[in-house]
């Protein structure tokens, strides 16, 4: 009864780390954004083999997640050299810098009429000056080659 | 104190209605290049309605026995899911891959909290401590000063976050069907059945790999994997090595500019 119970919950943390893996592939538009979503539908699926392989008490499970560990990292290889390429032509990690190979009948994006950017928003720390001003020797700067 | 709370209700209708707000709430986290004060109030509520989908995905999961393991995994799960959702959620790329690695930190405590160890750790050590710097090294080189317009919006916020709740509806109803009777097709032998009913010529196989929460567990898993799996480490070696070369093959060429391909070709 736990170990359904386990399996069930275990399941569960998969399943919903995989819905939001796809709704991340989805929506977002950053190349880097998108192939981080990719991972978290790996990861979910990860979670539920696991979930499988201790439910059954069997290794083949934990065999598959090494196998998936392997493709992983194989594609973040091959996908972040592709992702430099489209950087380097177009300059964006954008999506949408490549819809002229969308399908013939689906619309352009346009974006149109983004607010700017709310400086509130991102407030970054400043230090505060601490300790005593050095007092700058002048004849060392006049001797400096580049100043 | 919710599951005390809502012991009456139906826990497909319980399910129905997490799902329900867990779509509200990633359409109204998801950047939609609003700006301002609305944008805050709409990821407020957005992380409200999320919250209750969780409460809820709580609510009708199954108990597991003890209060520790309860807790342990609920911990870890809610690090996992909800960083998850702040991955997709967040608006810098950069916050978005350390949302990430939190996330795969959660993964590997539900790893570990289902008995897999080797793989718990496996997760950090690749992910983290591999994919994820690789991932971060890729934005350093490529991510431009301030906040790029594609970050700010979204490609369908409505119909993806649609797209993951009924991805998520059909899953959870099948899981929440599952019965611990195998069903009578295929019937698996499992550890249960093979306790409760002993035949001696199959307890006695060293074949059956039998329980993940043995302690010498990870010389075990490597013995399955390079006995009955030795194909697949095998085939695994050479997707690497595969990769490695295309890898370095697609970033050679790309280091001869496309722009001097054409004159190059023509002089010749």
């Amino acid at each position: 009864m736990t170990s359904l119970a386990l399996l069930q919950n275990g399941l569960t943390v998969g399943a919903i780390l995989f819905a939001l893996g796809l709704v991340g592939i989805l929506a977002r538009r950053n190349l880097i954004v998108m192939f981080l979503s990719a991972e978290l539908m790996l990861q979910g699926i990860s979670v539920s083999l696991v979930a499988w392989s201790r439910h059954h008490g069997d290794f083949g499970g934990h065999v598959l997640v090494i196998l998936v560990l392997t493709v992983a990292a194989c594609e973040a290889a091959v996908a972040l050299v592709f992702v430099l390429n489209a950087f380097a032509r177009t300059g964006r990690l954008d999506a949408a810098a490549w819809q002229s190979l969308r399908e013939s009948n689906l619309p352009r994006v346009v974006d149109h009429g983004l607010p700017p950017v709310d400086a509130s928003i991102q407030r970054f720390p400043r230090l505060t000056p601490a300790g005593v001003l050095p007092a700058a020797d002048e004849d060392a700067a006049l001797q400096r080659e580049h100043v | 104190m919710i599951a005390i709370a809502l012991p009456s209700i139906a826990p497909g209708t319980l399910l129905a209605a997490a799902v329900t707000s867990a779509a509200a709430g990633l359409y109204l986290m998801l950047p939609r290049g609003q700006g301002g004060r609305r944008e805050r109030t709409a990821r407020w509520l957005g992380g409200l309605l999320g919250a209750v989908a969780l409460a809820g995905f709580i609510a009708a999961g199954r108990r597991l026995g003890s209060v520790g393991e309860e807790g342990v995994f609920l911990t870890v799960s809610l690090v996992a899911v909800v960083s998850a959702a702040a991955t997709i959620a967040s608006r810098s790329p950069v916050y978005a891959a350390i949302w990430f690695a939190l996330a795969l930190l959660g993964v590997a405590g539900v790893l570990l909290v289902l008995g897999a160890q080797f793989l718990g750790v496996a997760t950090i050590v690749v992910y983290a401590g591999a994919i994820l710097v690789m991932f971060l090294f890729v934005l350093m080189l490529a991510q431009p000063t301030g906040m790029a317009p594609y970050d700010r919006v979204s490609n369908e916020p409505l119909l993806s976050a649609v797209a993951g709740a009924v991805m998520l509806g059909v899953l959870s109803l099948s899981i929440g069907r599952l019965s611990s009777e195998p069903p009578a097709c295929c019937a698996v032998p499992s550890r249960a059945a093979a306790v409760a009913s002993p035949r001696v010529d199959d307890v006695d196989a060293p074949t059956t790999a039998g329980d993940p929460l043995v302690t010498d567990q990870v010389a075990r898993l490597g013995g399955e994997l390079f006995g009955r799996h030795l194909l697949a480490v095998e085939v695994a070696g050479v997707l690497l090595l595969v990769a490695l070369i295309g890898s370095i093959a697609v970033v050679a060429r790309a280091g001869d500019h496309s722009g001097e391909l054409a004159p190059r070709r023509a002089a010749r």
